[in-house]
């Protein structure tokens, strides 16, 4: 076993990966924040100074986990497929339990990106509560899980979180990235949002990966062709998609669990 | 701070809230947009407001991110409200505090540029006459393209 960021010589270098296989890589990490029972209850009721305190941690971790390269010199720059940022606030313990976990279809792990996102997400709830509490402690910052790569999978010997009682975490409208396990995770979640929703007639609708000629959003939009030809509505050139939540185009990739948008040119403000 | 609520907001208590316990501010240029009661059509009698939860909070955070690099910001509190809204209703909030008014002026201005262009939100208007879509607007793309050349 040796350290492949050090060179022959002992220095510090970045592993080059162009030969590496791609894979499909996925990694789940994990940490907590403690507090007073008191900051527990005020972020469970959104009664913070700092406003809404989860959508803004999640937020954090996504754009963290993205940015990983920046802060861990020798990590390399990924095209994240997916990143989820899940808080669990554990009444008992008087803490909320943070869960990131990142997904690429490429040639090297993403554990440092899930650790990341759990990093800073727990940072950030202690900057969002601080002015309250400054007793909080951030702790047991650690990989659940990783699989896909050479080094292959692997799996922390411990029992799972105790499933206690669940406080609801957020309201639905504000700052929920949908992430979580969906009832069949070898599909892709298709969306369709405002007008586009309307002249369709469908708001969700979910298809099998295996269903489609190629992994990605044109092979798709055939599919949904073939399904309802209707759908042709998505060649219109106004109608823009998004790929869990990042927008994307015809030759984005799908991997099993995405969650692809679809909808018309933006009119807020 | 970035919110997204189907509840009203009060522009001068978030400008106190971006405000509090600093004396370092030396400019708060505070936007809010309001709901007309004509636009494609006249007549609106109300307008519904929808967006894609995550991804809005998302693209907002980066629209504010940019403008933070862009110019030396003190703080922004940016408030969008969704659901049905009626004429007059206070809809957009965005604050910007900075030492220097021209920073706080040019920030607010790009940010609601940007938030017309990028953020994921959709409206439909409700008008005597029916209910219908608001199409996107040439004009809001040209005056966020403003800010690609400087």
């Amino acid at each position: 076993m040796s350290l492949t960021h050090l060179n022959a010589r002992g220095e510090a270098h970045m592993v080059d990966v162009a030969d590496k296989q791609e894979s499909r890589r996925e990694a789940v990490a994990a940490g907590s924040i403690s507090m007073r029972p008191a900051t527990l209850a005020l972020l469970a009721e959104g009664g913070l100074p700092k406003g809404d305190v989860l959508a803004t941690a999640r937020i954090a971790g996504i754009q963290a986990a993205k940015r990983t390269h920046e802060l861990i010199p020798l990590c390399h720059q990924l095209a994240l497929s997916k990143v989820s940022v899940d808080f669990r606030l554990d009444e008992q313990r008087s803490c909320v339990e943070v869960t990131a976990s990142c997904r690429l279809n490429g040639r090297t792990g993403v554990e440092m990106e899930a650790l990341t996102a759990v990093s800073v997400a727990c940072l950030t709830l202690y900057d969002m509560c601080k002015a309250v509490d400054k007793d909080m402690q951030i702790g047991a910052i650690r990989l659940l899980s990783k699989t896909g790569g050479k080094s292959g999978d692997y799996r922390r010997g411990e029992a799972p979180p105790s499933t206690g009682p669940q406080i609801v975490t957020d309201d639905c409208y504000s700052g929920e990235v949908s992430l979580g396990p969906h009832a069949d995770s070898r599909s892709v979640r298709v969306k369709c949002l405002a007008e586009l929703r309307e002249r369709l007639g469908v708001s969700e609708l979910e298809i099998t990966l295996a269903s489609l000629a190629r992994p990605d959003v044109a092979a798709l939009k055939s599919a949904l062709k073939v399904r309802d030809a209707n759908f042709a509505l998505l060649e219109e050139g106004r109608i823009l998609c998004a790929v869990n939540q990042v927008m994307g185009g015809d030759d984005t990739p799908l991997t099993e669990g995405d969650e692809v948008a679809f909808f018309p040119p933006v009119t807020g403000g | 701070m970035i919110r997204i609520q189907q509840a009203p907001f009060d522009a001068g208590a978030e400008q106190l809230a971006l405000c509090e316990g600093r004396s370092d501010i030396g400019a708060v240029v505070c936007f809010t947009g309001l709901v007309r009661d004509f636009n494609e059509k006249p007549d609106v009698e109300a307008l519904s407001l929808e967006h894609y939860p995550g991804m809005t909070e998302a693209a907002l955070a980066q629209i504010v991110a940019e403008a933070e690099q862009r110019w030396p910001l003190d703080g922004v509190r940016l408030i969008h409200r969704v659901g049905r809204l009626s004429p007059g209703d206070a809809i957009v909030l965005v604050a910007v505090a900075s030492a220097h008014r021209r920073a706080a002026f040019e920030a607010c201005d790009f940010i609601m540029d940007y938030l017309k262009t990028r953020a994921p939100f959709w409206k439909k208007e409700h008008t005597r006459h029916g209910d219908y879509w608001v199409a996107e607007r040439t004009t809001d793309k040209h005056a966020a393209r403003r800010w690609e050349t400087v």
